[in-house]
């Protein structure tokens, strides 16, 4: 009887069936690699030795002290800013704010944004900032020091600039971005932090570098 | 086999009637799919409300200059971000003061403002660099969006309420 009908008509319907599971294969979740690492690295031996955020010491909105050890055995995302810019950093924080909903509830996640204006940024007004936005200072520091320590930590460890020029708007050179960093100090990616899609990525990348540690 | 085909027109019927469904389904599944893996874009292009061509302009130039001086902080769609910086989207602060209001875009505001019953203290830096009539555009687009119609913001009123901030109260 009407073979070739029913053969054509089964033939478009594997095919359907078939495009259904590469769709469906595309969207499923591969296996990713790790984060890349970034800076410069040197082989001693056997070992690769990789960039590392240098040894710091600031202040934050609580007065409190934080270090590097304040994020050990912690993922944190730093960042560069002043509470008095208009240009970019209330962008950064409004993006910034997106992260720190998405991590308030994971132990592992810190976030950590220093003041470049520290002359002005005093404790007291990173202490109201932090409070207006409705953050939790165990959660997200908001940190202030010398401003020779905070230039140089942006520049030399995060790669990120940070300068003071009279002749810009806000009299602030600085990068908006944002910077993921491991619990071994090493930078793992670097994230516009005024761009939207960008910062979903980060958010993505903490996730994916919680499973490298998972794996562990 | 083409002439059995046409012989029994009636039987194959049900069989395409049921391999269609199915094909059908498949499809619908596929686009199910398709949707699934597109990250979804909300529409955000709003219609220009209704005007006069000057009005029009004014409200799209307003917008522009809202984009390029006012979002940063007030954010895009008017909302401001928590307790630091106010909305002028839903805003009875905006919606009582438009004098003050187009005193504030020019000349900053510090200390404490209450907009919707919240509290908020952060300096708004002046900016100078606006023209009366870029002042006029911004109001426009301010009172002419997120639900407010009141018409174009002439800049002959900008101009008047501007020489006389002194004696505007906040």
């Amino acid at each position: 009887m009407n073979n070739r009908t029913f053969s054509s008509t089964w033939l478009a319907t594997g095919f359907a069936l078939l495009t259904g599971c590469v769709l469906l294969a595309s969207c499923a979740k591969k296996q990713e690699p790790p984060l890349p690492i970034f800076g410069e690295r040197e082989v001693e031996g056997k070992d690769t030795v990789y960039h590392t955020i240098a040894d710091f010491k600031f202040v934050d909105q609580d007065s409190a002290t934080v270090t590097n050890d304040t994020f050990k055995d912690k993922i944190y995302v730093a960042d560069f800013f002043f509470t008095s810019c208009r240009t970019i950093c209330p962008i950064m924080k409004t993006q910034m704010l997106r992260v720190y909903d998405s991590i308030q509830h994971d132990p592992q996640v810190r976030l950590l944004s220093h003041t470049i204006d520290p002359k002005y940024d005093t404790v007291g007004l990173l202490h109201d900032y932090a409070d207006r936005l409705g953050v939790k200072s165990d959660i997200w520091h908001f940190v202030t020091g010398s401003q020779e320590d905070i230039y140089k930590i942006a520049q030399t460890s995060y790669f990120a600039t940070a300068l003071e020029d009279k002749g810009e708007v806000d009299g602030f050179i600085h990068s908006g971005a944002f910077l993921l960093i491991d619990k071994e100090r090493r930078i793992r990616g670097k994230y516009d932090g005024t761009k939207e899609d960008d910062v979903n990525r980060l958010m993505g990348d903490i996730a994916r570098l919680e499973k490298e540690y998972e794996k562990k | 086999m083409r002439k059995n085909k046409f012989e029994e027109p009636r039987r194959n019927v049900n069989v395409n009637r049921s391999a269609s469904t199915l094909r059908l389904c498949v499809f619908a599944l596929q686009a199910v799919l398709l949707f699934a893996c597109t990250p979804s874009k909300t529409d955000t292009s709003k219609a220009l409300p209704e005007g006069s061509p000057k009005f029009q302009q004014y409200y799209v130039h307003g917008e522009e200059l809202y984009l390029r001086y006012c979002s940063n902080c007030h954010q895009k769609n008017g909302t401001g971000l928590a307790r630091l910086y106010p909305p002028v989207a839903t805003s009875d602060y905006v919606d009582k003061n438009k004098d003050a209001v187009i005193c504030l875009i020019r000349n900053g505001k510090s200390g404490a403002l209450i907009v919707n019953g919240i509290s908020f203290n952060k300096v708004m830096q002046p900016i100078p660099a606006l023209t009366d009539i870029e002042i006029a555009e911004i109001a426009t687009y301010l009172y002419n969006t997120w639900n407010r119609r009141e018409g174009i913001v002439e800049v002959q009123h900008v101009s008047k309420v501007l020489s006389s901030c002194d004696t505007i109260p906040q």
